[in-house]
């Protein structure tokens, strides 16, 4: 039986080619549309998730198992994950068997049975009331939806009207999480490697060593050769290889990582040797053989590097001795950066009073170095009109970045506009709020069309439209650290794969000085051998912290002061 | 072990996977005994949920070990 089964993130051909002509005289096809109402509410569309390889594997079991009763002959069947619209195909199936009867009772049977078994889920809904929400519906009942916990809008507050829906710091990830979705691979050369992760299992293309090497300067000769005297037969440098047959009495003079000549030797350090003219003896025998066998290190074709490594120097040298010289890695983002905010002067100028000098900007690209990505940073004014024209002018970065990140502007004060330009710029708003300190006024929207199918092929992106995901991060310094480490990180990780940040548990040194606050919070910390000192920060605008912080402790809402020695969750940062 | 979460599992755990360490394999009882240490909020779902081992739907009796890929099936609602 011919089975095929796809997951697919974008719409599911309006026609599927049936199989060739062979036994069957029944090709029956089956598409579930998604319904307008879901639990009895207008919905425009669904998301689906699924596990693939086990949704493969039960397919297949189901089929087999099935066609025992009903005799299938041939199945294609696609499932469509991601977000569907009402009226689009979430699933198709073609089902092949010799007659009609038997093609409409294994489609029913085929049905009923997939939707007990096979791992896909509905996800969520998304409502069509409220547009301006955004807001996705889970439709499992015990989870509380994003959003739940809103702050109303202060009316006359600000210029644009405050749309606040406050996240908690989980659903603000599995929000990030579940929008981006991953790049396609590319290929690339070294120097474009470093920081970038490894999509593809690397094997040894050889046994390493390729064969038994001397680890010292010395004499080889068979292992158990008691022989008083040895021969010196011959010299074997570094780069020589002359295999010949040792035999009993018989010597090779060897220099450290010479190729021996043939199986079975041991070397006697030279310095274990006395040597007269082409005679030696050995003053000392060792239980060392000094030598390493071949494919001791690796074996040719044993998996030396795994997908989902970030390559650094080391792995590149591996890498390089294994042949591997274009490794499948993910793509190099392009991230176009905005700074607002008309206080902010650069860091060679002197500002002001009620100027500061800007910090951000050099914040921002040394965090994006670790992720391999080309950054385009640029100032925005601080007035939503000229901001819109500045845009205009850089309309070209904009179409090529994966990533927009803005800095300030993400409150709703009067002069924050950011979140209406990422409205203006076709940015649906995920959230805009997150219940986090520092960090609360942290926006992130993802572009209309923005989600890329897992699966899509290289080269079909088009150039233009390429934006896929935007944050709008808090102004102050401290927020941005925090930010970037917790949900922009996410974000890249998951575009272009590789481990997500995990919080790691720890033990406090000192106390960590916080009255009872109704927000979690990323406390900075200084991770020490001895455990975590928290460090002192009186506000988000901090950034005499920001130097010695290499951990961010999670201090959940309501929890006060900790003592020394209590348990803690803990993010911790590289420092570069 | 890797250990991922599916649906609404992930809104219980707060993550799509994690890495757990058996000393040398767990039974049934003993995996969710570490999981529900680790996420309270999974004990909600227990009664529902179906454990997968390799992709394939884990027996009652199956031990679970260090190089397992183990999924945490809620109930499924495809097509």
């Amino acid at each position: 039986m011919e089975i095929e089964f796809q997951l697919v993130h974008e719409a599911i051909a309006e026609r599927v080619s049936p199989p060739p002509p062979g036994a069957h005289g029944a090709w029956l096809e089956f598409r579930g549309i998604v319904r307008s109402e879901e639990a009895g509410q207008k919905i425009s569309a669904l998301e689906y998730e699924a596990y693939p390889e086990m949704a493969k594997r039960e397919i297949r079991r189901l089929l087999e198992e099935i066609s025992s009763r009903h005799p299938c002959l041939a199945a294609k069947v696609i499932h469509r994950v991601g977000i569907i619209p009402v009226g689009e195909t979430a699933i198709y199936v073609g089902l092949a068997a010799s007659h009609r009867t038997e093609a409409i009772a294994l489609l029913a049977d085929f049905m009923d049975r997939l939707k007990l078994d096979v791992p896909i889920w509905k996800r969520r809904a998304l409502p069509v009331e409220d547009k301006s929400r955004k807001n996705h519906v889970p439709l499992a009942p015990s989870v509380s939806p994003p959003g739940g916990e809103r702050v109303a809008a202060r009316s006359g507050e600000g210029k644009f009207p405050a749309k606040t829906s406050m996240v908690s710091l989980d659903e603000a990830l599995a929000g990030i999480q579940s929008h981006c979705r991953l790049l396609p691979a590319v290929r690339a050369v070294f120097e474009e490697c470093p920081g970038r992760v490894l999509r593809e299992t690397i094997c040894a293309s050889e046994d390493f060593p390729d064969g038994d090497r001397s680890t010292r300067d010395g004499y080889a000769m068979l292992q158990r050769d008691e022989s008083e005297t040895f021969q010196v037969v011959d010299t074997l440098h570094a780069a020589d290889w002359k295999p010949r047959e040792l035999k009993t009495g018989e010597t090779v003079r060897v220099a450290t990582g010479a190729s021996l000549p043939c199986d079975n030797l041991q070397v006697v350090m030279q310095e274990h040797i006395e040597r007269t003219g082409d005679q030696i003896k050995i003053l000392r025998r060792e239980s060392a053989t000094n030598v390493r066998r071949r494919g001791e290190e690796m074996r040719a074709g044993e998996a030396v590097l795994q997908p989902g490594v970030r390559l650094g120097a080391g792995a590149l040298a591996l890498l390089a001795s294994v042949g591997c010289t274009r490794p499948l890695v993910g793509p190099r983002l392009h991230v176009c950066h905005f700074t607002t905010g008309d206080e902010i002067v650069s860091p060679d100028r002197k500002p002001r009073r009620g100027q500061i000098r800007d910090s951000n900007s050099i914040l921002i690209r040394i965090l994006l170095q670790k992720f391999s990505c080309d950054v385009e940073q640029a100032r925005l004014p601080e007035d939503f009109e000229l901001a819109k024209s500045a845009i205009r002018n850089r309309q070209s970065a904009i179409d090529n970045a994966d990533v927009l990140l803005v800095s300030g502007g993400a409150s709703v004060g009067d002069k924050d506009f950011t979140r209406p330009l990422l409205e203006w710029l076709g940015f649906e708003i995920v959230f805009s709020r997150v219940n986090l300190r520092p960090g609360a006024p942290l926006i992130f929207g993802i572009h209309g069309k923005s989600s890329v199918p897992a699966n899509q092929p290289v080269g079909s992106l088009t150039p233009a439209g390429r934006i896929r995901v935007a944050f709008g991060l808090p102004g102050n310094p401290l927020s941005h650290f925090v930010c970037f480490h917790l949900f922009v990180a996410a974000a890249l990780v998951r575009l272009t794969g590789g481990e997500l940040p995990t919080f790691r548990r720890g033990t406090l040194v000192a106390k960590l000085e916080d009255g009872p606050n109704s927000r979690a919070t990323l406390w900075p910390a200084r991770l020490q051998a001895a455990g975590l000192q928290p460090l002192a920060w009186a506000s988000s605008g901090d950034v005499t912290c920001l130097a010695e912080t290499n951990a961010l402790i999670h201090v959940p809402a309501n929890s006060g002061p900790l003592a020394p020695g209590a348990e803690v969750d803990f993010l911790p940062i590289t420092i570069e | 072990m890797r250990v991922l979460f599916f649906a609404q599992l992930k809104d219980a755990t707060g993550c799509d996977s994690i890495e757990l360490a058996p000393p040398v394999s767990w039974n049934t009882q003993q995996l969710w005994a570490e999981l529900l240490q680790k996420f309270p909020g999974l004990a909600a779902h227990r009664a529902n949920v179906r454990l997968s081992r390799n992709w394939e739907y884990a027996a009652a009796d199956a031990q679970f070990s260090k190089e397992d890929e183990v999924a945490l099936i809620p109930p499924v609602s495809g097509g």
